[in-house]
């Protein structure tokens, strides 16, 4: 079922890609609506598989990358209407196929454990989803700000420095991006945090919840994010920094949550398995 | 009827002749009024722009058009003809609409894709059509090189990159914050290019231009010209302080701003972005200056080097365009011939609706006793009969795919209905061409023919 958000997403992909190398306006548009189409399918989809299980679908990595990729497609095109800019699209895109590619492949089982079935659960992985596709939306806008940057440091006008947009922009739009997905970043691991505390009470024999600690990769590696991102909060509140190290932090921190959101929940056990 | 084209232009002729030759610092309106009104061409439009002086006219006899037309150019602007003569070119249909589509697409312009000339054509055009000195042809002709100027700047980049250092300097100030509105400019030293660059950044909408010159007259002259203050040069600092953008121009041996100087006066405002544009030969601005973050450094070879790069890509846009261009060109032709047709087209229907005519005439003494609906009745079905027995000839007639091929039709369509023979002028056979009267002519006809059918 989420091989139709798939091939429209390539559709769309492959349209902002043709709008990104010719600068034609037409294939822009084209872009957008097909991207809007992709994520229309994708709100069917997860929509279904809410009906059909009772609740969003992301107790399995699998599906959760799939809401993952919904959420990353809506921001996205809430960041263009509200920027008119379209020139990210061709980034943002092959992240979308990429790992909506998973989901298609293999589409996992939800099975709910018990002890799960708590609304603190659903705030907990709406709130991470939607932190981590901000963060994807700023590693973008940062990597490309340094592409950018360089061009106009080094008066090496090229490909790119005629495609993207200015250097303030991308700056603005990267923060804003970094300042969003921290804040719902910290609610999820707060949220997280309290409601095992509180299930521990309720069930102190479950080795899951024992195991539930730093020493859990996930965890850690979630905490390690946090601990970027709100860095790179306070070195822009404070310490005044913008531009190319804010840029340098938010690809940073994306990397940390690729890695923590794909590598970490498919290869390594970890008692975070929900 | 043909397009025909008659001027000078920057690949022509010196400034001194073309300045000598142009008809926009008088009024353009006024030339193409008094051209119309001695001239034999049946319409004609005044092109004049720093670059070239042309005059495009609808002429049935390009060689006698001509003639006119250096004549006037000599009278109008009371020059002997041998100092113009042999700068002047011209060229007739063809040739003559491919000059146009060209000149409309600025491939034809000193900085090639240059936006405004495409402007200037309409501006001329319009300045001919509100004093009806156009007509038929020289409108499709104009409107179809609109049409080709658009498409040729928005299907290749020929106008894209700025091609003045200047402007290039604004592009770059742009890409760096973004929209300019609300910045702060600061400019050291009033020279040419410093003003220009205050001129632009000023278009766009900046907030404020400070200006500070080791002589304050320079300061106050450049200050008035573009809307700015002016600071004392001693306040140099204090002023670049506050700046997001700053260009120096001075005439200075030695470099007058250093690493440090911009470190010092940044302080607080260190996160955020300085453009330094410096235009100066020697250069005003230390080179160790842009490798503070944040601080953009770009010098006149800098910006030259830029302009370069740009009109290499445009060069490189021009065989594109050029393919537009003939593309439209042959489907402009194509209109053109289907055009050449209208006389005999003309001729053959007014032979048939005569004979129409004839025969309802004859038969006026058996008509007159039906009523009024029955005869008009048959007026209608007979003049339905002739239409459609003509649409399909009238069509192919129009399509046909050469010249040769069309006078040969032309003629024999002339022969079959004798269509000379009746003293209808117009169609007189193997010429195929309408002179201004011939085409009154056929106005009056026509509306004849309409009085007629309003009367039936």
């Amino acid at each position: 079922m989420n091989v139709l958000p798939l091939l429209l997403y390539a559709a769309a992909g492959i349209a902002y890609a043709i709008h990104f190398a010719r600068r034609h306006p037409q294939a822009g548009r084209i872009a957008t609506t097909l991207l809007i189409f992709a994520a229309l399918a994708h709100t069917f989809v997860i929509g279904m598989q809410t009906m059909e299980v009772g609740h969003v679908p992301y107790a399995n990595p699998s599906r959760a990358v799939s809401t993952f990729v919904w959420l990353l497609a809506l921001s996205y095109l809430y960041l263009e209407v509200t920027t008119d800019e379209r020139a990210m699209g061709v980034f943002i895109m092959p992240i979308l196929i990429g790992l909506q590619t998973i989901p298609v492949v293999s589409p996992g089982v939800e099975r709910m454990d018990p002890v799960l079935d708590s609304p603190w659960f659903w705030v907990h992985v709406s709130s991470l989803l939607f932190a981590y596709a901000s963060f994807a939306l700023a590693g973008v806008l940062g990597l490309t700000y340094m592409v950018q940057f360089k061009e106009i440091k080094k008066k090496h006008l090229g490909y790119f420095y005629t495609r993207l947009p200015s250097l303030q922009t991308l700056d603005v739009m990267n923060w804003r991006a970094v300042g969003v997905g921290w804040l719902f970043l910290t609610l999820g691991v707060a949220v997280g945090a309290l409601w095992t505390a509180q299930a521990r009470l309720v069930a102190p024999e479950d080795p899951n919840l024992q195991a539930m600690s730093l020493a859990d990769p996930k965890v850690l590696v979630t905490v390690i994010t946090w601990g970027v991102y709100s860095f790179a909060v306070f070195a822009r509140k404070t310490l005044g920094w913008t531009g190319r190290r804010t840029a340098w932090l938010s690809a940073l921190g994306f990397t940390i949550v690729l890695l923590n959101f794909l590598a970490v929940s498919y290869f390594i056990t970890t008692s975070h398995t929900f | 009827m043909h397009l025909f084209l008659l001027g000078v232009s920057h690949r022509t002729a010196p400034v001194d002749l073309r300045e000598r030759l142009d008809f926009s610092s008088r009024d353009v309106g006024a030339a193409v009024e008094s051209l119309a009104a001695r001239s034999s061409a049946a319409e004609s439009v005044v092109l004049s722009t720093c670059n070239r002086s042309e005059i495009y006219v609808a002429s049935s006899d390009p060689a006698r058009a001509r003639e006119e037309l250096v004549a006037f150019l000599g009278d109008y602007h009371q020059l002997p003809k041998d100092v113009f003569l042999p700068h002047l070119f011209a060229h007739d249909d063809d040739a003559a609409a491919q000059h146009l589509f060209r000149v409309a697409a600025g491939l034809d312009s000193l900085v090639v894709g240059e936006p405004q000339i495409l402007g200037q054509v309409k501006d001329a055009f319009q300045a001919a059509a509100e004093r009806h000195c156009t007509g038929p042809l020289l409108n499709k002709a104009f409107h179809w090189a609109f049409g080709v100027g658009k498409r040729v700047r928005s299907e290749t980049a020929l106008g894209e990159g700025a091609v003045s250092v200047s402007f290039a300097a604004v592009s770059l100030a742009r890409k760096i914050f973004g929209r300019l509105d609300g910045r702060r400019v600061l400019i050291i030293g009033a020279g040419e290019v410093s003003a220009l660059t205050a001129q632009h950044l000023r278009s766009h909408g900046v907030a404020e231009i400070v200006i500070t010159s080791r002589t304050a007259a320079h300061a106050d002259g450049l200050a008035a010209a573009v809307g700015g203050r002016t600071v004392p040069w001693d306040e140099m600092r204090q002023a670049m302080a506050r700046a997001d953008i700053v260009v120096t121009a001075t005439g200075s041996q030695r470099p007058i701003i250093f690493r440090e100087d911009v470190e010092a006066v940044r302080g607080r405002r260190r996160a955020e972005p300085l453009f330094i544009i410096d235009v100066a030969v020697p250069r005003d601005v230390d080179p160790a200056v842009t490798e503070i973050e944040q601080v953009f450094l770009y010098n006149v070879d800098d910006l030259r080097g830029i302009v370069q790069e740009n009109l290499a890509r445009r060069g490189a846009e021009i065989a594109r365009a050029e393919a537009i261009i003939a593309e439209e060109l042959t489907r402009f032709t194509a209109w053109q011939r289907s055009r050449r047709t209208i006389p005999t087209v003309v001729a053959l229907r007014q032979r048939f609706d005569d004979i129409r005519q004839a025969e309802l005439q004859r038969l006026e003494s058996r008509l007159s006793g039906l009523p009024p609906e029955a005869r008009a009745r048959i007026d209608e079905v007979t003049r339905l009969i002739v239409e459609k027995l003509l649409l399909e000839p009238t069509e192919q007639l129009k399509a046909l795919p050469d010249e040769e091929t069309q006078a040969a039709y032309t003629e024999a369509v002339n022969r079959l209905f004798r269509l000379g023979d009746e003293g209808t002028a117009e169609s007189a056979a193997g010429d195929i061409d309408t002179s201004p009267d011939t085409q009154d002519a056929m106005r009056d006809r026509r509306s004849v023919r309409a009085d007629r059918r309003g009367g039936a």
